[in-house]
């Protein structure tokens, strides 16, 4: 069957067996992935794959399925076993019904769009970015690059019917200097004009040279500089943590705090999805609900969390259209910008430290938000407003509301973030924060 | 199935390719998720397709598809072989397949308990069980737990593995796996939190062992002594003792991830990153004598069991460090070709559509002759981490945190005061030589590592008994 046939298929057999509630999503999804190190491709990876999915709500109980055979009779073998499990299952203290369409979305949304997405286009791409990191001063790159069209189909008890196209266009590239000098760098894109591989190569390639002999840094509170890859893994926590689904399971440090000053005066946190050009982009949410732009923090008070219609009842409030059909979700975050350049943020610090990427965060406590993350890659000492020497070795152990409040500057500049560390399109500029707690190992 | 996958291995070999594998691939996973004492939903999320891997001039190519059937299969091998050749133009050197004995083999693990016998009612049930006794436990002590998050999931792992150097592995592993995240909250000390995981290869039964309404009565209880009576820590130079989920994690980061065949050769460089190590770091010294570091996929009931790799190769024990010295890497085909070795059968996929790569199994500090009570007897001022929260480790994996949840003071060999977040940050060295005493009692906790890209977060083990540390230098409470 086709995707349209599947899901009108599904709503109609679960229907039939007392569901009061059907989402039925088909996704295809093909892409071509090209993995490289030591400047060689390691392997390049192509998915071809249908994806098919159906929850039902009896009542308030709630089951999910996905749909391996799509013909007549596997798909009425799913939907019985979806009801059944449903029937089966308690009731759920997260419920609403289905948003009711049809709804009207943005034409632009949903215009089709695809990526060229072939091995071939693919290893040209990673080429491009790997020779601009050695021109600029490379001796080694390694990275990833995935090429992907995915169209996706929903419908839902609601008179909801959508069909989305999500192309998308990612590069990672870490470039490494001499001894443990490195830098690295991203482009992602949802269309080829905004793509540039050989700019982030080059990129990468430029800071893994600047970062040469790196020395041990000094533990210590310091002003920093977090470039954009650091700033957006940050940002990316408050876009994961603002789901309500966190903050009802007592694991997000926002909770309870709406209309509060959460961070400082300058951040502007905005959830849209509705930038038909920007990656992660999205004509509905999971329920089928038109997306709409909302600022999560505004001059840095929380205004919102992220709702499902379930959560959006229990927090007696609307949906804020980001279902996820359990939890609530981001599908992109924009950090507003500042009003000077990047340069002119580190010549506002006397001593300090600017750090171009970080991996590894975890929480000490997740209500709190307590944390630390490591810095990686090129990390510079400032000193009188000016970068002096490669740092290594260093560890951001601090706290996420305690950094944001401490935000003192942003740069007009903002970039794209997306890559294995940060999950959700983060779009951010680089960010000063004063007194950022360093710590490095004793032994 | 056999003869799909016959037929994809034979026609990628027709295409031009010197090395092809097929391999179908099932995980069924029936889930449960609870929050807060009420099931959000069930649900059975069943992935299940066809992967293809081909070695074409040098070049490697994987690629995935689960529209089953003649058509698509062979569409899937000319894609396949079309990315080799792609691969091939931007290599310089050529990728080898080391030699490796292949195995012919139908392997099952039989549950004594079949998930289909437990109904999702009693599933909930046990979970309401757990989720009662937590509750009943922070009612005793005084506290709150506003957050109880428990996810259960059963999951089966159907393979069969088919390449052109002979291999045919037929596997069926089913799995038990538990994530809770508890959060408690005291009226006046504030909040803190635990995450518990247990994992096994097992049939029900392996969640019937856990036991888990004691588990959550007794991990309340002490979550609610250490909000109530745990002390800051004031930082210095002293012993410490690290209970075994601590030491399991240390063999994981700090010595299985290090030692991974491809990070030592840069292929995960810029996504799980590099290693401290190099190729001839075989023979380095980087612990004390006494330090032996184990990665065993035979293990029976462990969450990283496996009897035979991805690549048809048999698993088998790996000594990782051995008296203290770097003594074995972590090897598929590709990796010990470029070392000039043999495959130690570490290559690993989480699902059909993911390439295998140089993955762990269960990786843990063999057991020694001290009990804890003997290596608190020589320890005047020190501090024993059981567990932690927090942790996290640098690309190299040479730099590393770990912050005690449950902690305690030690003084002239007792166990004194709860010590609130102590902060052991430490080198991979640093910590190693500085073991003088190992425990003789070996425990295992369950994760999922994550690797790659796309990230496969593949089920291992981790394992260790205690382990005391000389002189080192604690920070203090964060």
């Amino acid at each position: 069957m086709k995707p349209q046939e599947v899901c009108e298929s599904a709503l109609s057999i679960c229907r039939r067996l007392g569901a009061n509630d059907v989402v039925v999503s088909v996704t295809n999804n093909e892409e071509s992935m090209v993995r490289f190190s030591n400047d060689q491709v390691t392997v390049v990876n192509s998915l071809d794959e249908v994806s098919a999915n159906i929850f039902v709500c009896m009542g308030r109980r709630k089951a999910g399925i996905n749909v391996l055979d799509l013909g007549v009779r596997g798909l009425e073998k799913a939907c019985r076993e979806a009801v059944a499990m449903a029937s089966n299952t308690p009731e759920s203290s997260l419920y609403a019904p289905l948003p009711h369409g049809p709804f009207d979305y943005d034409p632009e949304l949903l215009k089709k769009a695809t990526v060229p997405n072939g091995p071939d286009q693919a290893v040209h791409w990673a080429q491009e970015a790997i020779a601009a990191a050695r021109k600029a001063g490379a001796l080694r790159t390694a990275g990833s690059l995935v090429a992907r069209n995915s169209i996706a189909h929903l419908a839902t008890s609601g008179d909801v019917r959508g069909l989305a196209y999500r192309p998308s266009l990612e590069l990672s590239i870490r470039a490494f200097g001499d001894g443990l000098a490195s830098g690295h760098s991203l482009s992602v894109s949802a269309d080829e004009a905004g793509f540039g591989p050989a700019e982030a190569g080059r990129e990468a390639g430029e800071l893994a040279k600047a970062a040469k002999d790196p020395v041990k840094g000094s533990p210590g509170k310091m002003d920093a500089v977090l470039g954009p890859m650091v700033f957006a893994d940050i940002i990316s926590q408050v876009g994961r943590f603002a789901s309500a689904f966190y903050v009802d399971a007592g694991m997000s440090f926002l909770t309870g705090k709406i209309g509060m000053q959460v961070a400082s005066e300058n951040m502007e946190l905005i959830e849209d999805a509705t930038d038909p050009h920007a990656y992660g982009a999205s004509p509905f949410d999971a329920e089928g609900l038109p997306t709409r732009r909302k600022a999560i923090l505004e001059k840095g008070v929380l205004k919102t969390f992220l709702h499902n219609s379930a959560t959006a009842e229990k927090f007696g409030t609307q949906s804020t259209a980001n279902a996820g059909l359990i939890a609530p979700a981001p599908f992109c975050l924009q950090v507003g910008p500042g009003n000077v350049s990047a340069e002119k943020l580190i010549s506002q610090i006397d001593r300090g430290i600017y750090v171009t990427n970080d991996w590894y965060l975890r929480y000490q406590n997740y209500a709190t938000g307590d944390f630390s993350a490591i810095p990686r890659d090129a990390m510079f000492l400032i000193e009188d407003g000016r970068v002096v020497s490669s740092l290594k070795e260093l560890r951001i152990s601090d706290n996420v509301l305690k950094m944001l409040q401490r935000v003192k500057g942003l740069s007009k500049e903002r970039k794209w973030i997306k890559w294995w560390e940060v999950g959700t399109p983060t779009l951010t500029p680089t960010a000063l924060v004063s007194e950022v707690q360093f710590t490095a190992s004793s032994q | 199935m056999e003869d799909l996958l016959e037929r994809a291995v034979q026609r990628a070999r027709s295409h031009g390719a010197s090395y092809a594998e097929a391999r179908y691939q099932s995980d069924r996973n029936e889930s449960i998720l609870m929050k807060s004492g009420t099931p959000e939903a069930t649900s059975v999320d069943t992935q299940r397709g066809i992967s293809v891997r081909v070695l074409v001039n040098g070049a490697l190519s994987f690629g995935a598809t689960n529209v089953l059937g003649k058509r698509s299969l062979d569409s899937l091998v000319s894609k396949v072989v079309k990315g080799a050749f792609a691969a091939a133009s931007a290599r310089r050197t050529p990728i080898i397949m080391s030699p490796a004995e292949m195995v012919v083999a139908d392997h099952m693990l039989k549950p004594r308990v079949s998930f289909e016998n437990v109904p999702w009612e009693s599933r909930l049930e046990l979970l309401k069980d757990a989720d009662s006794s937590a509750l009943e436990a922070a009612e005793r002590s005084g506290i709150k737990l506003p957050g109880r998050y428990i996810s259960l999931d059963a999951l089966t792992t159907e393979r069969t593995i088919l390449n052109s150097d002979g291999g045919r592995v037929h596997s069926v592993v089913p799995r038990v796996s538990m994530h809770v995240f508890l959060t408690a909250l005291h009226s006046e000390k504030g909040t803190m939190q635990r995450i518990i995981s247990r994992g096994e290869s097992a049939g029900w039964e392996g969640v019937e062992r856990w036991d888990l309404p004691s588990v959550f009565g007794r991990e309340t209880k002490t979550l609610s002594k250490i909000l109530r009576d745990a002390k800051p820590l004031k930082g210095g130079k002293m012993d410490v003792i690290l209970g075994p989920e601590v030491v399991g994690l240390v063999s994981h980061e700090s010595s299985g991830h290090p030692g991974e065949g491809d990070r030592i050769l840069g292929r995960e460089a810029a996504q799980a990153g590099e290693t401290y190590l190099s190729k001839d770091s075989l023979g380095l010294k980087v612990g004390s004598d006494l330090v032996n570091v184990v990665d065993d996929p035979t293990i029976p009931h462990s969450f990283g069991y496996y009897l035979y790799d991805e690549e048809g190769v048999k698993a088998r024990r790996r000594y990782l460090i051995k008296g203290g010295v770097i003594n074995e890497f972590l090897h598929d085909r590709e990796t010990a070709a470029e070392f000039g070795v043999t495959s130690n059968g570490s290559s690993r996929s989480v699902a059909y559509d993911r390439e295998p790569i140089v993955r762990m199994a269960n990786t843990f500090v063999e057991p020694g002759d001290h009990s804890l009570e003997e290596m608190l007897e020589d320890v005047r001022s020190g501090i024993y981490l059981k567990n932690f929260m927090e942790w996290n480790i640098d690309d190299r994996r040479y730099n590393q945190k770990y912050v005690g949840l449950e902690a305690y003071s030690i003084k002239d060999g007792e166990l004194t005061s709860l010590v609130r977040n102590p902060v052991l940050e430490i080198t991979t060295p640093g910590l190693w030589k500085a073991v003088d005493a190992v425990g003789d009692e070996l425990e295992f906790s369950s994760a999922y590592c994550g690797k790659g890209d796309p990230m496969q977060g593949i089920p291992v083990g981790t394992g260790g008994p205690h382990l005391r540390l000389r002189g080192i230098t604690m920070e203090g409470s964060s």
